[in-house]
Parts: C-alpha cells; sequence; structure tokens
C-alpha cells in the first residue's frame, strides 16, 4: 500500500510525534512512521525525568537553561502526562566538596530554582534517603509519561489534520531527482511488504537511527554518538521527589518516582551496535551499588525490569567519545549543502527539549512549504485524551474499582487493566490496527508492566484477543510469544530475590502450559535447531 | 457506607512490611490467583485478596481504606494457607477494621463489642453475671426436677481450683438455656471436675471482630484473669470457634500471664471417648442418616490445624458410624469459611453474605448429607441460614446433642436442631 | 502453652509437599516406613495434570521415552533420570500412577510411547500418563473426531475459539460454544475451582448438562476447561459424559486451575488416613544433622515443634516452592545450606532468548547428589549418611523443558526411599 502526505516523519519518539503534531497544527498533514513502534528507541527508555535543569547546570549552562524554560512550557501545555513532584539533589559523605559548593550558584546562573535544605528535614520528608547525606537541595524536577505525550500529540495530529501514524515501516531508501527526495521506499517489518511514501518534504527524527537514515539520502553530515543508558524499576514508588546524587554525573544517581514504582538509572556506556540492545546484570548491580549509597533500600528492594535506551548524543567535530561529557544539545541539518532542498534532520537534545526540536522543525519544512502559520506548541495546550491516560499508572485500577462493573473482566491483574481497556486501545488509540500485535497494546496500556511482567496478562489478553476476533489464527500465539520474549529481555538482569520464583513461574506456563517454546515466532511449529 | 474523607487513610504497602514476614510481604507476591480462586469473599464489592494486595501495591489506599469488602473478609487466613508464598491478607484487612471510625463500622458488630465491655461477662449478648449465675441455677434445677438420672447434676460456678475452666457462648444462658443441658450431662457423665466463672465466663469476643485491639485486649485479659484467680488448670472452649482464636491470639499479641493451659472441648471428647469414658457408638443410627462436618476456620486452620480435624472426625465419626459419614470438600485446614465468622452474621451485609456462603452451601449439597455437625455457633446459625436462603435440606447440630443422643441421655426438649427423623431416637428410658 | 520443644520421632522426614515429597511418602508408605512430612504450599498447583516423564529433546519431541531414557546419559551427563535404571523409573512411575488412581483420581498407566496431550492454546504436547478426565482429548485429537469445545461466560483467559483456530488445520471437525455456567453466568469472574465444586453438584451437573446438550450438535466429543470436580473428578467426569451422552475430556487452564489443586487437595487428605504424619501448613525452618539422625524445627502456633527423624529426603523444590534462594551473588539451598551447582555468575544464568530451545543453564542448577541420591558437600562426600534429595532441587535436568518433572520427582523419590529403607532395614 502507497501513502502521500505533505510531510514525511521518520522516527514515532517524542521528538517524530511532537513534529507531526507542529505541522498539524500549522495545518500541514503528516505521515509518521517507525520501524517499531512509539517510543521504541531513546524516547521509550529513559527516566520520564523532566529535568528541572539542575543535572546540567554544572557543566552546560545552555542546556540548563533549555531544559528549565521547556519544562515550564509543558508544565503548562501538558500538564496530564506530569507529575510535578519536584526535585532533591542530595550530596552523602564523601562527595566533592567543592562540586556542592558551586551547585547553588550554577543554578542561578540557568535560572533554576534551588533552594537549600537542612538535611535532617528532606530525611523527614524522605526517610528513604541516606542518613550520610550531607547537602540538600530543592529543584522544580517533575516526571513526564513518555507515552501519553506521544499517544496524544499523535492523537492530536490526527485529529488536527488528518495525520497518520505507520507502526512498524522502514525506510529502506530514497528516490532522489533534481536536489529532491520523490519518494521514501519503505517496508512493513511485520508483513514484509513494500510501501511507496510520496511527500513534499521529509524530516528525520530517528534518533539513534538518524545517522543510517541520512545516509541513506546520501546526507554524511550527522555524526552521532550512541551511548547506551540502562536503567532498573522498583516495583515500589521510594520516594515521593525525583532524588538526584549531588555530584558530576555517574551511575545509578538518579530515582525518578513514576507512578507506583520508581525508575534508577542510569549507566552510561557508548556502544557501536543498535542491534544488541539490551540491560545486562553488570549494569544493573552498576546502578543499585551507587544507587543504594543515596537510597539504601535500593539494595534489598524488589526490581522488576530493567531497560535499556541508546541516547543519541550529537558528536562535535573532534569529540572524544565520552557519552557524559558530550553535548545534551541539538542540531536542526537542513542537507541543503548536502545537496538537498526538501530533507531535514533533528538529531541530538532531551526528551525535556523535545518540543523545542519540533519547533526548529517546524518552522524549516513549513517555511520550505510556504506556510507562514506560527509554531502554537509552546501555547496551545495539548488535548488530554481521556482513554490515554492508559498508559498512567493506577489509573485504571482506580477507574475500574469506581465502575463496579464486575462483567468487565480485569485481564491484567497486576496493574488491574480491564477488557474494556483493551477494546479501546483497538479500536481507538493511535497505531490501532487489525491484528494488533500484543506488544502494541502494551505500550498503549499498562498491559505486561506490573509485578509478572506479563507473564499471566499475555495469557488472559490473548484469549480475549481471539474470543473478540482480532487474531484468527496461529499467529495471535507469534505476537503473545513476542510479547513475552521482549518483556523477558527486561526481566533477565533482575531475576533474584521474589523476581527468581516468578520467572519459573513464568518459564512453567510459557513452555509447560502452553507450549509457547515449541512454537516459533510466527506461532508456527518450530523447526528444532 | 465508607470512611469519611477526614479519616486517616492507610498506607497498606508500609503496613504490610511492617506486619507482615519478610518473604511473606506483599511484595512477594506473584500475582497468580491461587489466592482469590480460594475465596469465598471474591468478588463482592468488586475485590478478592490478590485485588487487595495488587491495590495496595498501586497505592490505591484511599479506596482500600474505606472499601466494605473488609467487613466481608472473615478473616479465615484461607489466602494464607493456599499461597506459595504464605501471604496472609487478612492481617491487613485486620488493620483497616482498626482504623475505621466506629460510627462507620457495622453496627452490629459495634454493639456487641459494646455489650461486652458492659460488664465482667464479657457477654455480647449483654448476659450479667447475675442473670447467668441465676439463669444456669434455673436451669440446673428445671433439669434435675426433669430428668431424674441428672437429678444431682452440679453446674459448679466460681468453683476454686476445678481442674476445668469451661466458658460458654452467649446464646444459651441468653436464648436458648436448655441448649447447655446437654453439655453439662456429657461433663458430668465423664466426671469431670469443672467450673463455670460468674466472670470472663463468655465465649464470643466481638471486640477482635471490630478491629478494637484495646477492647480485645480487655477481653481476653480479664478472661485470663478470672481463671488465673480460680487457679483452674485448663481453660476449656466450647462449641465456639473463634473463643479459642481470641484467647491465644490475644494472649501471644498481649503478652498475658495465663497461668493454665487452654484447649477445644473437641480434644477433650476426642481423648474421652478412646478412654472409655463417653461410650458412645452409632447403634442409634439405624437409618444410615448421613452426616458432614463442618471444620471452623477459628478452630482448625487459624489455631490448632489438622490435629483438631483429626480429632473432630474421631468424633463425628464415632458418633454416626464411619458409612454415614460423609466429608465436605476442601475440609480440615483447606476448608472454605461458611460467611458466619469474623462478625460477618452481625454486620448487617446480608445479601454479601448469602453470596459469601452460595461456596458452602455447594460444599453441603455435594455431601448430599442430611445433618451438619459443626462446633461453633457462627457456623452454625450461618449454615441454618444459609440452607433457608437456597433452599437446602439440611440440618445443623451440635456435637453435644448428638453425643448425648448416642448416650440416650438426650431429653425431649433438647432437639431443637434435631429433624423430625431424630425426635424420638436414643429417648431417656 | 508449650514452652518447651514438642518432639516427633520417625524412620524418615520428607521435607516438601510437591509430587516428589508425595511420591516418596506413598513408596514409604508402601514398605511400612513410618514417615512425617512437612511442607506449604508449592509448586504442585500450578501443573497441568499431566504426568510427563520425557517428552522433549530441545524442542524436538520424543516418542519412545523409554528409549530416550536410555540414551539421556550421552547428551546429558549426570541427568538424575540418566542415573537410575529403566526397571526403577518404571516402577516407580507406574506404582505411583497408580497410587494416585486409588486414592481418587484416575491416570491412564504409561505406555510404551508417549501421547500427544492438550493444551489451551491449541496446540498439542508430548507427554506420558493423563488423567482419565483428559484422555478422550488425546484420542479425540488422535482420530480427528467432531468435537465441540465449550468455554464460558466468566471464565478469563481461556478461549474456545482460540483452542479451535489454532488446531484448525490440524483437526478439522472442531467447533467452539461459548454458554454460561450455571449460577456464574451474570458476566463476573468465573474461577474454575468455583465451577468445578459447584459440578459436584448433582443439580448443577444436570443443569449445566442441558445448556452442554443445546450446543453439541452433531458433535460425537465434548472438550471443556478443566472444571470437571475437584475433589471426585471421576465421578463428576463419568456423571457427565452419561448426562451430556458423547465423551467429554478436560483442558488445562491457567492457574490458578484445578488440576493442581486436584493432586494437592487430594494428597494432603487422603494420604494422612493412609498412615503418614503430614504437617501441611508449616515448613521447616532449622535443621540439624546429627550423628545418627537430622532434627528438623518448625513453629505452629503454640512454638517450636522438633521432628527427629533416623533418614530424611530433602524434597523442597526449585525457586517457587522454596528449596532454593536466588540471591544477586548466587544460588543458595534454603534449608541445609547444601552446595548448589550453578553458572559461574548471574550473567550466565539465562539465554538471550528467552524461548531458546536449549533453555536457560540455571534451570540445570541444583544440588549434587551420589549414586544414592545423597547430597554431596564440596568435597564430594555425602553431607550425611541419612540425607537424601529427591525432585526439582536435583541438579543437572531442565524438567519444563524436558517435560520430564514428574518422572524426575517420582522416580528419584523411589530411589531415595531405597536408601532410606537401607538405613532403616525395611
Amino acid at each position: 500500500m502507497n501513502f502521500d502526505a505533505d510531510v514525511l516523519v521518520i522516527g514515532g519518539g517524542v521528538t517524530g510525534c511532537g513534529i507531526l503534531r507542529d505541522l498539524a497544527l500549522r495545518g500541514i498533514r503528516g505521515i509518521l512512521i517507525d520501524r517499531g513502534d512509539l517510543n521504541s528507541g531513546a524516547s521509550g527508555g529513559n527516566h520520564g525525568l523532566l529535568h528541572s535543569g539542575g543535572r546540567y547546570a554544572s557543566s552546560d549552562t545552555e542546556t540548563a537553561a533549555e531544559c528549565r524554560i521547556e519544562g515550564e512550557i509543558l508544565k503548562r501545555t501538558a500538564p496530564q502526562a506530569i507529575d510535578a513532584c519536584g526535585g532533591l539533589f542530595v550530596a552523602v559523605e564523601g562527595d566533592d566538596e567543592g562540586f556542592i559548593a558551586r551547585f547553588a550558584a550554577r543554578c542561578a546562573a540557568a535560572g533554576i530554582d534551588c533552594a537549600p535544605l537542612a538535611v535532617d528535614e528532606v530525611r523527614r520528608s524522605e526517610p528513604a534517603i541516606s542518613e550520610r547525606a550531607i547537602a540538600a537541595y530543592a529543584v522544580p524536577d517533575a516526571t513526564v509519561d513518555p507515552f501519553r505525550l506521544t499517544i496524544e500529540q499523535v492523537a492530536d495530529a490526527r485529529r488536527l489534520a488528518d495525520s497518520l501514524f505507520l507502526p512498524h515501516t522502514e525506510v529502506t531508501g530514497f528516490d532522489i531527482d533534481g536536489g529532491r527526495i520523490r519518494a521514501a521506499r519503505c517496508r512493513d517489518t511485520r508483513s514484509g511488504e513494500a510501501r511507496i511514501i510520496r511527500a513534499r518534504q521529509y524530516v528525520n527524527a530517528a534518533g539513534a537511527w538518524s545517522m543510517a537514515v541520512a545516509r541513506l539520502a546520501g546526507c554524511d553530515d550527522v555524526r552521532v554518538l550512541w551511548s547506551k543508558g540502562t536503567l532498573v524499576i522498583a516495583n515500589t514508588r521510594l520516594t515521593r521527589r525525583v532524588v538526584n546524587r549531588l555530584r558530576t554525573p555517574g551511575d545509578g544517581d538518579i530515582l525518578v518516582p513514576g507512578g507506583t514504582v520508581s525508575l534508577l538509572g542510569t549507566t552510561s556506556d557508548t556502544v557501536a551496535d543498535l542491534d544488541v540492545i539490551r540491560p545486562t546484570p553488570e549494569e544493573v548491580d552498576r546502578n543499585i551499588e551507587e544507587g543504594s549509597v543515596l537510597i539504601p533500600a535500593l539494595a534489598h528492594t524488589r526490581f522488576i525490569r530493567a531497560f535499556a535506551g541508546v541516547r543519541p548524543l550529537l558528536l562535535p567535530t573532534g569529540g572524544d567519545g565520552d557519552g557524559r561529557k558530550a553535548s545534551r544539545g541539538f542540531t536542526l541539518f537542513d542537507h541543503v549543502a548536502q545537496g538537498l532542498g526538501n530533507f531535514a534532520t533533528i538529531a541530538g537534545g532531551k526528551l525535556t527539549t523535545f518540543r523545542l526540536m519540533a519547533e526548529r522543525t517546524g518552522d524549516l519544512v513549513a517555511a520550505r512549504l510556504g506556510n507562514r502559520e506560527p509554531c502554537r506548541t509552546a501555547t496551545e495546550p495539548l488535548p488530554a485524551l481521556e482513554r490515554s491516560s492508559w498508559t498512567e499508572p493506577g489509573h485504571s485500577a482506580r477507574t475500574w474499582f469506581a465502575a463496579k462493573n464486575p462483567a468487565d473482566s480485569i485481564l491484567c491483574e497486576c496493574e488491574m487493566v480491564p477488557k474494556s481497556t483493551v477494546d479501546a486501545v483497538l479500536e481507538m488509540a493511535p497505531g490501532a490496527e487489525p491484528q494488533m500485535p500484543l506488544r502494541a497494546i502494551g505500550v498503549r496500556s499498562r498491559i505486561g508492566k506490573g509485578t509478572c511482567q506479563g507473564s499471566f496478562c499475555a495469557i488472559r489478553v490473548t484469549s480475549h484477543l481471539y474470543d473478540r476476533g482480532t487474531y484468527g489464527g496461529r499467529e495471535g500465539l507469534g505476537l503473545m510469544r513476542d510479547f513475552l520474549a521482549e518483556r523477558y529481555k527486561g526481566t533477565r538482569p533482575v531475576l533474584w530475590g521474589p523476581q527468581m520464583p516468578q520467572a519459573e513461574l513464568a518459564e512453567t506456563l510459557h513452555c509447560g502450559l502452553l507450549g509457547l517454546d515449541l512454537i516459533d515466532a510466527r506461532g508456527q511449529d518450530g523447526e528444532p535447531r | 457506607m465508607s470512611v469519611s474523607q477526614a479519616s486517616a487513610v492507610i498506607d497498606f504497602k508500609a503496613v504490610a512490611d511492617r506486619l507482615l514476614p519478610a518473604g511473606s510481604s506483599y511484595d512477594s507476591c506473584l500475582a497468580c490467583g491461587l489466592c482469590s480462586s480460594g475465596c469465598p469473599a471474591s468478588g463482592l464489592e468488586g475485590l478478592d485478596p490478590r485485588r487487595f494486595i495488587r491495590m495496595a501495591i498501586l497505592g490505591l489506599d484511599a479506596e482500600l481504606t474505606s472499601t466494605p469488602w473488609i467487613w466481608t473478609c472473615t478473616q479465615c487466613k484461607r489466602c494464607a494457607q493456599v499461597c506459595p508464598m504464605n501471604i496472609d491478607v487478612s492481617v491487613l484487612v485486620g488493620h483497616a477494621r482498626s482504623m475505621w471510625p466506629e460510627e462507620k463500622k457495622p453496627a452490629g458488630i459495634v454493639r456487641s463489642c459494646k455489650a461486652q465491655m458492659l460488664s465482667d461477662s464479657t457477654s455480647a449478648m449483654g448476659v450479667s453475671p447475675e442473670d447467668f449465675v441465676d439463669i444456669v441455677a434455673e436451669t440446673a434445677e428445671e433439669l434435675r426436677h426433669d430428668d431424674e438420672r441428672f437429678a444431682k447434676i452440679e453446674v459448679p460456678i466460681d468453683k476454686q481450683g476445678a481442674f476445668f475452666f469451661v466458658n460458654q457462648n452467649s446464646r444459651e444462658p441468653a436464648a436458648e438455656p436448655e441448649e447447655m443441658r446437654p453439655l453439662w450431662k456429657l461433663l458430668d457423665y465423664v466426671g469431670a471436675d469443672w467450673t463455670y466463672g460468674s466472670s470472663g465466663w463468655a465465649a464470643e469476643n466481638f471486640c477482635m471482630f471490630s478491629g478494637d485491639d484495646a477492647a480485645w485486649k480487655a477481653m481476653v485479659e480479664k478472661r485470663v484473669d478470672a481463671v488465673n484467680a480460680l487457679g483452674c488448670k485448663v481453660w476449656i472452649n466450647t462449641e465456639c470457634g473463634h473463643s479459642f482464636y481470641t484467647l491465644w491470639k490475644g494472649v501471644e499479641r498481649f503478652g498475658l500471664k495465663p497461668n493454665f493451659d487452654y484447649a477445644s472441648l473437641v480434644t477433650y471428647y476426642a481423648q474421652w471417648i478412646r478412654e472409655g469414658k463417653l461410650p458412645v457408638n452409632a447403634d442409634w443410627n439405624t437409618k444410615g442418616i448421613k452426616f458432614t462436618l463442618q471444620d471452623p476456620c477459628q478452630l482448625v486452620r487459624k489455631s490448632i490445624g489438622d490435629a483438631a480435624a483429626d480429632d473432630l472426625r474421631f468424633v463425628a465419626k464415632t458418633l454416626v458410624g464411619e458409612e454415614n459419614f460423609v466429608d465436605m470438600q476442601p475440609c480440615r485446614s483447606a476448608n472454605y469459611c461458611c460467611g458466619g465468622g469474623g462478625g460477618f452474621l452481625q454486620a448487617g451485609m446480608k445479601e454479601l453474605r448469602h453470596a459469601y456462603g452460595k461456596r458452602k452451601f455447594d460444599q453441603i449439597e455435594a455431601t448430599e448429607a442430611t445433618y451438619v455437625l459443626t462446633p461453633c455457633h457462627n457456623c452454625h446459625s450461618q449454615m441454618e441460614d444459609l440452607a433457608h436462603h437456597y433452599g437446602g435440606d439440611y440440618r445443623v447440630v451440635h456435637f453435644w446433642t448428638l453425643i448425648c443422643l448416642a448416650l440416650g441421655i438426650l431429653g425431649a426438649d433438647e432437639r431443637k436442631y434435631l429433624g423430625p427423623d431424630l425426635q424420638d431416637v436414643g429417648l431417656p428410658q | 502453652m508449650n514452652p518447651e520443644p514438642r518432639r516427633i520421632t520417625t524412620d524418615v522426614a520428607i521435607v516438601g509437599t510437591g509430587l516428589a515429597g508425595f511420591a516418596a511418602a506413598v513408596f514409604c508408605l508402601d514398605r511400612g516406613i513410618a514417615a512425617v512430612q512437612l511442607g506449604h504450599a508449592g509448586a504442585l498447583t500450578y501443573t497441568t495434570g499431566y504426568f510427563d516423564l520425557l517428552g522433549y529433546d530441545r524442542g524436538r519431541s520424543i516418542d519412545d521415552p523409554w528409549r530416550a531414557l536410555a540414551d539421556l546419559g550421552a547428551t546429558w551427563p549426570g541427568h538424575p533420570l540418566a542415573r537410575l535404571p529403566r526397571s526403577t523409573i518404571e516402577q516407580a512411575f507406574r506404582r505411583f500412577a497408580e497410587a494416585i488412581g486409588d486414592l481418587g483420581i484416575a491416570y491412564v498407566p504409561p505406555g510404551a510411547t508417549n501421547v500427544r496431550a492438550l493444551l489451551p492454546t491449541g496446540l498439542a504436547k508430548t507427554t506420558s500418563s493423563i488423567p482419565r478426565t483428559m484422555a478422550a482429548g488425546a484420542a479425540a485429537l488422535a482420530e480427528k473426531k467432531r468435537t465441540v469445545i465449550v468455554d464460558f461466560i466468566g471464565l478469563v483467559g481461556f478461549s474456545a475459539k482460540e483452542f479451535v483456530t489454532n488446531f484448525a488445520a490440524d483437526w478439522p471437525g472442531l467447533s467452539s460454544a461459548h454458554i454460561g455456567f450455571p449460577d456464574l453466568d451474570g458476566g463476573a469472574e468465573a474461577y474454575p475451582e468455583v465451577m468445578a465444586r459447584a459440578l459436584e453438584v448433582r443439580a448443577t451437573r444436570e443443569r449445566l448438562a442441558a445448556r452442554i446438550r443445546a450446543v453439541v450438535g452433531d458433535a460425537d466429543c465434548v472438550g471443556l476447561p478443566a472444571v470437571l470436580g475437584v475433589h471426585a473428578p471421576d465421578r463428576v467426569h463419568a456423571a457427565m459424559e452419561e448426562l451430556v451422552g458423547v465423551p467429554i475430556f478436560e483442558i488445562p487452564t491457567m492457574p490458578p486451575a484445578v488440576p493442581g489443586l486436584r493432586l494437592r487437595e487430594l494428597l494432603e487428605q487422603a494420604m494422612p488416613a493412609r498412615g503418614l504424619r503430614l504437617v501441611s501448613q508449616h515448613k521447616a525452618t532449622r535443621v540439624d544433622l546429627r550423628p545418627d539422625r537430622i532434627d528438623f524445627g518448625y513453629r505452629d502456633n503454640f512454638g517450636e515443634v522438633v521432628i527427629e527423624a533416623r533418614t530424611a529426603i530433602l524434597a523442597t523444590g526449585r525457586f517457587l516452592s522454596g528449596g532454593l534462594v536466588a540471591e544477586r551473588s548466587g544460588l543458595r539451598e534454603t534449608l541445609i545450606g547444601l552446595p548448589v551447582e550453578q553458572p559461574a555468575g548471574r550473567g550466565d544464568w539465562h539465554r538471550d532468548d528467552c524461548f531458546d530451545v536449549r533453555g536457560h543453564p540455571i534451570n540445570r542448577s541444583g544440588v549434587v547428589v551420589d549414586d544414592d541420591f545423597r547430597p554431596l558437600d564440596h568435597d564430594g562426600v555425602p553431607v550425611h549418611p541419612g540425607l537424601f534429595a529427591a525432585g526439582a532441587i536435583l541438579a543437572g535436568q531442565d524438567w519444563v523443558r524436558q517435560r520430564c518433572g514428574a518422572g524426575l520427582a517420582i522416580a528419584t523419590a523411589w530411589r531415595a526411599v531405597d536408601g532410606v529403607a537401607r538405613m532403616s532395614g525395611r
């Protein structure tokens, strides 16, 4: 199947979705594609931290200030996706006194509100913090649900300009003629089918893959450093606020509450291959060892999952390749010098600054299309879709419990997601499609996010999908297998303590009861190796 | 019924971490649902044990703090029994009960607890020590008059140094004093050295059900003091399930100092039969009437365990004949609560209680028995009510009734719980 | 109430109430060995009900389990089942299946070859011995009988459509029907356990049978999720077949499911009646290895109890049942602190792909034993002359992937009881 649009945006992360909406607000219809799904890359593999800028205040005043300004804008325009819980920077015995002493002034230089706090007062309000704490500051950090942000931006773009999101669609090449891209040759990674997408403008927002996409268009000016970061998710919320270690950024020094859980991260390791990105036990241990210095409970808490994302960091010419030191800034490439007039790449940056990245890109693309509408994303509130609170932890449970409809069976018991939520995702979520993969339902809801990491709900949801006719053959089993295999990548490095019996039970269920080890990824009887 | 917004919201996860042993706290939950599958309260008020744990982990504390489900959970601990991680939901249900403002708690439970505090009797039906002494004296006098075999029976009260201190559920003195007579007869029959106390004699403890720890402690303390004062060796819990649990658990929980052992009358029934002191058999059951048995959670799973279940079966089978005994399934420590426990009977939640009891009704129906034996007043009342509600064709009887029947000493007016088929069987000559 | 620990003396203490523990108990009672068995709910409740002997080798199904067992030593050196002669495995497996049948759940005895049994996904798996209530399903598949699969309103996680759809290519005569279960048809979640108990009531069977008859059509056979009674499945099954008028079979379901509950309740109830002293709600909390005996301590509501045993069988299972615990630094045996054979580090515990047909190295870890199934210390010497181990805790097997869980539990229990018998002079 072929498609036409004003603009093709490549990359369904938060930036690509932001661009789709930015353009839609200017009346420009876009098609957004991703080789996987929404937030398959760094947008889904991060802390969900809306930086106050404090983290960068000591090293990069400009990025810190950008974070502050963008954070304030998002709190105004997308409050539904944000928990303005506040943040702390806390130092413990042995941390660099000089760094501590300079922190407040650095924050002031970036315009960040930063208030010193008495350590005992901090420990009263956050008892999880170590008694070895020696200094603390409050900053306006917040948390953001990146899944809600992307889902609502895509939904709004659809509402405004009939823009479209196509999941599992990968660019394999561009047809270039006369200094312009005429078409993007794509492939449906699920069916293998070829697709041609024709647009007037092409935007590369492919994050870690942006260098590869640029090269497909013959552009060699984009250089990105891949910095892998691993995070771990604790079963419970350990602190009310974001807690940062007050020191030069290192492993395991940020603990971010995410609704009912806490996310601890991150590591930073430069990688050379994007196809083998998975969290390792060693990275998990590093996070926990460092993290438990600040939050001792981390040493014995139950972790339910680890995940890894790749930060696409712009590599300045002559940079030394250290991810921690590389700029968190972003660059918009117009590729004019590369001989193309309708192609742009936006690269680098951060979750917190995605809107600004989308604005700059939108300005360029709109101008190229002769559209004079200004950017409106800094003022126009992002409509809160009632149903996209699906991704908010505890929301589904609360709504279900209040509705008192016992016939609406709970399919995911850990997160208490009922049948009606799954049905709604199938019917109206952005990217919904016939034979929707369990993984895609998981991205758009809390399915599989809880303690059992999908080991029970995969079975219940799959049965429900067969019942309602979403699946009509073995592919449904293949999709369940794929979903569980993907969840497994995250649980594998945290399998100790109570997660190990959980994993053993999952093994007996998925192999012993369901026979999923006997079929292949398409659900067919497997060819034994 | 719900807790006002003003009252404190409980942090269930934190309380679970504090009250439950490491390795059996909410963090260990595998979400497998065995607890819910095995819980008769599942589905009531939208909750079940697994959901209770999941909601605690998700931080739905306001919902859990105010849900009336905690009054439908009878704290029977079956969830912990079937859980591979041994997670006990009842502990936090008890805590949640304790945190409800008194005016919001089910009035029947609160009223019963208040009644217990009115006098030294600790009687939930408000029977004062003086009334108790009078009722016992009058009933004993009637018995001596009605039945010449028991013309000299003594019913001691406050007998210093008696071996057994026997407790008494208030239902009999308050509403059906003639039902005490079989108990006295069989104690007399075995020649037990026993006494009632005018203080601390009552069995029931609604203060435990109402979640009022201070009152629970006060009740148990009064009972322990009464037994200590009389210098009895063994406190005997009669056919009342929770009175045994409330005593030993109260002693442990509040660090009380009893100078006596505690035992269930069931244990002694078995012992006396083995010793030949209660020469009962099933000869009377010529029609092959079928009996089943309800293991009270409070006595079996929550207290003595399968040893009590074994004794109950030994006694029951001896009384009715092995071939006439049909176990309900599941049974023993795995038995379902009937829905009469935890104060549910007094909580005024009739529809929910009936829904809860459906599993028990099915269990009984599956046995096709005519009678259910049980040594527990709450089980007794609930199962009778279930028969009435669901149209069951069975009756519920106390052990003392059948023991006396088998001994041929059960009077014609002591057969209120027996059906027409047993009104004339084994009447005293 | 009792400040002094109460003491129980016995020939053998069986620690663990899973399949291995109960198999050991059956074999001890057979030989007149006094046994105390101790344990809390474990993994047994999660079983499908199928008794696997040896079903798969790296994803390849095995037709002749006996030949595969004979060859097992070549590919799985040290596999517990490779260390036992066929006669032992066969005798143990048959005896246990027979004993379970005598207790109240009949099994089709293991034969010379494996059979293909049904899974709720609409796939088949290779197993050895299946409960009578499920037997007609394997036959229906083999003979491609016209069959209607029935599921119930409110039953979550089992779909007749899923089963039918996925078997369609293999089994053309399948169809599905969705009906309400008597009194549980309001839409609220209906647990298999509740349905199964309700079916022990005659009136419920009659009402359900009428509803099933209405959807049977021209089918020769009816398949149901496993709900045909908990306590007396054979009786319920026979009664339903008679009422419906065609053969009926059960299909295992996801937890909380009935087949495991059945086995657990049956064994917990029937074994004490046959002379086993079963302490079913407690786990041993301490062990004292003495020269002439082994003491196990546990606490009940009234204080400590000590089991003084001449010999003991450790059948505490793996992580789910608590026999092993995984710590970030490594695996540990929880009760005695026995050495655990295990991969070098946590990074080696699991493979990259969850469904790698080779299975995960951690699942082969466990307690190492000698040929009498006595656990060995770090020097390869038995930890105690009277201590034996059986079941999933043993190293060198992957019972889930190999589909050899029941065979492993039962045959190793037999061998452990051999040792106990020798020590007890029986």
